[in-house]
C-alpha cells in the first residue's frame, strides 16, 4: 500500500489558476475525504489524479513512483463519476465485467467474480437489465462495483451520492464505509457536503475557493479546532467574533466590543499572536448553553435578548441578540418533553460556555 | 393526458405533407411499377400486361451496371464515412468556439449550382491546375499527374458533394453523446482504440447508420459526377434510366429497368443495414 503524494501540483484552464498549488499527502488505506465549495477546483484535483487532466506542474506519486505523465488507461485509480458514466448500451453484467474482458480473464472466472459482486451489492436479481432500467440507487451501485472489479489501489469518487435522496444517501454512505474498511484500498471522495464529508472521513482536506487546502485533519479535529474562518463556517455552523486578544501567556482573552473579556482557547501559541493584536473566535452554537437563569462552573458567561427562536426537531435554534447589536446562534437539544424552562421571544437570557470551546482563528 | 395527443389533431397537422408525399412520391412510383408491366401501342394505347419490359434486363449486363453502381454508392458511403467520422468528432468535441462557422461552412456549397462544383473541381485537378502546380514547385513530381476522367477524380467529386449529409447526423449522435463515457473506458483501463469499437461506435450508430444511408441510396443513382468527372468509361443505373425515359417509346422500358434497380437496391440496403448493425454492435455484446 503506498501513500499518494501530491507535490507542488499545478493546472489552469483558459488562463485561469484552478488550482494554484497544491501538496497533500493522502495516507494509504484510508477513507480520505476532499470538501470545499461548488467550483473550487476539487473535481479537477481529482481529474488530475485519475489522469482525465494533465497538471501544468508539479508532480503526482503513489509512493515514490512518479505517475503524472503515466496514460490514464495505466494508472492502477479508477473513478466513480457524478454522473455514473454507465455504459448505455450495455447491460448491468457487462458493464461491471468491462475492465475485466478487456484483460482477456477467462469467461468462467468472470462470470464468478461478477455473481460474487453483485450479490454483494443487491444486484443479483439486475444482472442482465439495461442500465437504464435501474433506479439511482442501483446505478450507482453499479458504477462503484465496475470500479471496484478494477481493482484499483485507489479509488476516486466524485460526489458519488449527490443525486440521491437524503435517506438512501445516508444509507449509502454507511455501505461506502463498510467497503472501505473490507476492502482496505485508498478511497477519496470529493464532496461539497460537509455532512457527507464528516460522515465517512478518516482524514480530510478543506479546499477554499481560490483552490487552496485550507486544513487537514480528522473531521473531529477540522470541527473542533478549525483553524480559519473559512473552515469553521464551511463545516458545520458557527459564530465568529472579533476582538482584540490578551494575557496570552496567562490567561488568554479576547476582548469583544459591546462583550468584554471572554476567555479562549488555541492549542498551540502562533508568532502573530502577541498582545492586543486583533483575532476572531469561532463559537459552535451548540457549545453555548442558554437559561434565564445565572450559571456557576462556566468560564464564560454574557447576558442577551432572544430575537427569534426556530424549532428544528430535534434540537431549537435561538437566536439571541447580545452587546452591540451581535447575533449569536444557539442549538439547544430537546431531551425533554415538557422543559422546565419556556424560553420565548424577547426573554433576557444568560448564555455561557467553557473556555475551550472559544476556538481563536488564524483568519 | 396522453389519449387527447393521439387524437386527430396531430394527424390534420401532418395531412399537407401527407398530401404533397402522396402526389409526387406514391403517385410517380404507381405510375413507374404500372408502366413497367404494361404494352402500349405506338399511339399510346393500353394493349395488356406484359413481363417483356422486365425480361429485356434479366441479362447479365444490365446487372453488371447495377453492380456498378451499388460499388459506386457502397465505396462513397465508406469513404464518406471515413472523412465525416474524424470531422464530425472534430466540431463536436475539439472546435468549440469555432464550431457554428465551421457547420455553416460546411452548408455554405449547397447554395451554389452543382456545374460550379465541377468546375471548380476541374480547376483544382487539371493539368495545369491548382494541385499539379503544387507538387511541381514542391518538386515532388516532374510531369503532370493526370487527374481527371479517371476513377480518383469521380471519387473525390463524390465525397466532396456528398460529405454533409454524413457529418451532419454523426455530428447530431457525437453532439448528443456523453463525452464521459469515453473517459469511464479509459479509466477502466481501455485503450483508445478499444474505447472507440466499444463505446464510441456502437453508441452513435444511429447517426453513422442515418449518415451511411443519406449517402449510399442517393449515390446509386448518381451519373453526373462519374460522366463529368471520370469520363464514359462505365454504364451506371442512371445513365441506362435516363437513356431510357428520355428516349423516343422506350418509357415503359425505363420504368422496368428502375423497377428492377430499385428492388436491388432495397435488398442491398438491407442488407447493409445488418452487416453494419452486426459491425458496430460491441463484441462482448456478443460474447
Amino acid at each position: 500500500m503506498r501513500d499518494i503524494i501530491l507535490k507542488k501540483l499545478k493546472k489552469s484552464i483558459n488562463g485561469q489558476a484552478i488550482i494554484p498549488e497544491v501538496n497533500l499527502r493522502i495516507p494509504a488505506g484510508k477513507f480520505f475525504a476532499l470538501l470545499g465549495p461548488s467550483g473550487c477546483g476539487k473535481t479537477t484535483l481529482l481529474r488530475l489524479i485519475a489522469g482525465l487532466e494533465t497538471a501544468d506542474a508539479g508532480q503526482i506519486l503513489l509512493g515514490d513512483n512518479d505517475f503524472s505523465k503515466t496514460p490514464i488507461h495505466e494508472r492502477p485509480i479508477n473513478i466513480v463519476f457524478q454522473n455514473y458514466a454507465l455504459f448505455p448500451h450495455l447491460n448491468v453484467f457487462e458493464n461491471v465485467a468491462y475492465s475485466l474482458k478487456l484483460k482477456k480473464i477467462p469467461k468462467k472466472i468472470i462470470e464468478q467474480k461478477i455473481f460474487k459482486i453483485l450479490e454483494a451489492f443487491h444486484l443479483e436479481t439486475h444482472v442482465y437489465k439495461m442500465v437504464s432500467q435501474l433506479s439511482g440507487g442501483q446505478q450507482q451501485r453499479v458504477a462503484l462495483a465496475r470500479a471496484i472489479m478494477n481493482a484499483p489501489e485507489v479509488l476516486l469518487l466524485d460526489e458519488p451520492l449527490a443525486a440521491l435522496d437524503f435517506k438512501l444517501r445516508e444509507k449509502m454512505l454507511l455501505e461506502l464505509i463498510e467497503l472501505q474498511d473490507e476492502l482496505k484500498t485508498t478511497f477519496i471522495y470529493v464532496t461539497h457536503d460537509q455532512f457527507e464529508a464528516l460522515t465517512v472521513a478518516d482524514q480530510m482536506a478543506i479546499m477554499n475557493h481560490n483552490g487552496e487546502i485550507e486544513q487537514i485533519g480528522t473531521p473531529k479535529q477540522i470541527y473542533e479546532f478549525p483553524h480559519s474562518s473559512f473552515v469553521a463556517r464551511f463545516v458545520g455552523t458557527t459564530n465568529i467574533l472579533n476582538g482584540t486578544l490578551h494575557d496570552l501567556d496567562s490567561d488568554p482573552k479576547i476582548d469583544v466590543p459591546g462583550l468584554g473579556m471572554l476567555k479562549c482557547y488555541f492549542s498551540k501559541k502562533a508568532d502573530w499572536m502577541v498582545e492586543g493584536c486583533t483575532a476572531i473566535m469561532s463559537l459552535r452554537p451548540e457549545k453555548i448553553f442558554i437559561s434565564k437563569k445565572e450559571a456557576k462552573n462556566f468560564t464564560n458567561q454574557i447576558k442577551g435578548v432572544v430575537h427569534s427562536i426556530v424549532y428544528h426537531g430535534r434540537s431549537t435554534q435561538y437566536n439571541v441578540i447580545v452587546g452591540d447589536n451581535i447575533k449569536l446562534q444557539i442549538f439547544e437539544q430537546n431531551e425533554e418533553h415538557f422543559p422546565q424552562e419556556v424560553i420565548d421571544y424577547d426573554d433576557e437570557v444568560f448564555l455561557y460556555w467553557q473556555r475551550e470551546n472559544g476556538v481563536l482563528l488564524e483568519k | 393526458m396522453r389519449a387527447s395527443l393521439k387524437s386527430e389533431k396531430p394527424f390534420a397537422i401532418g395531412l399537407p405533407a401527407l398530401v404533397w408525399q402522396a402526389l409526387f412520391f406514391y403517385l410517380p412510383l404507381a405510375l413507374v411499377f404500372v408502366s413497367s408491366f404494361i404494352r402500349l401501342s405506338n399511339e399510346g394505347k393500353f394493349q395488356g400486361f406484359t413481363l417483356s419490359h422486365i425480361a429485356t434486363f434479366l441479362n447479365l449486363i444490365y446487372f453488371k451496371v447495377i453492380g456498378a453502381s451499388l460499388l459506386l454508392a457502397l465505396s462513397n458511403a465508406l469513404l464518406c464515412f471515413l472523412v465525416a467520422f474524424p470531422l464530425a468528432y472534430f466540431l463536436a468535441f475539439i472546435a468549440k468556439g469555432a464550431r457554428n462557422i465551421l457547420l455553416f461552412l460546411l452548408i455554405v456549397p449547397f447554395w451554389t449550382n452543382f456545374l460550379l462544383h465541377v468546375y471548380a473541381w476541374f480547376y483544382v485537378l487539371e493539368r495545369h491546375g491548382i494541385v499539379n502546380t503544387l507538387l511541381q514547385k514542391i518538386g515532388l513530381i516532374e510531369t503532370p499527374i493526370h487527374f481527371l476522367n479517371s476513377t480518383f477524380a469521380t471519387m473525390i467529386m463524390m465525397v466532396y458533394y456528398y460529405l454533409p449529409f454524413m457529418v451532419l447526423p454523426i455530428f447530431s449522435a457525437l453532439e448528443s453523446f456523453n463525452f464521459s463515457l469515453i473517459e469511464a473506458s479509459l479509466d477502466l483501463g481501455a485503450s483508445w482504440n478499444s474505447t472507440f469499437r466499444r463505446i464510441l461506435l456502437p453508441l452513435t450508430r444511429k447517426g453513422i447508420i442515418a449518415g451511411f444511408f443519406l449517402v449510399f441510396i442517393p449515390s446509386f443513382g448518381e451519373f453526373a459526377i462519374p460522366e463529368l468527372m471520370g469520363g464514359e468509361r462505365h454504364a451506371f443505373v442512371g445513365t441506362v434510366v435516363s437513356q431510357y425515359i428520355l428516349g423516343e417509346g422506350t418509357g415503359s422500358l425505363g420504368s422496368a429497368f428502375t423497377l428492377l434497380s430499385a428492388l436491388c437496391l432495397i435488398a442491398a440496403a438491407m442488407l447493409l443495414y445488418r452487416l453494419i448493425n452486426f459491425l458496430l454492435i460491441p463484441r462482448m455484446r456478443r460474447g
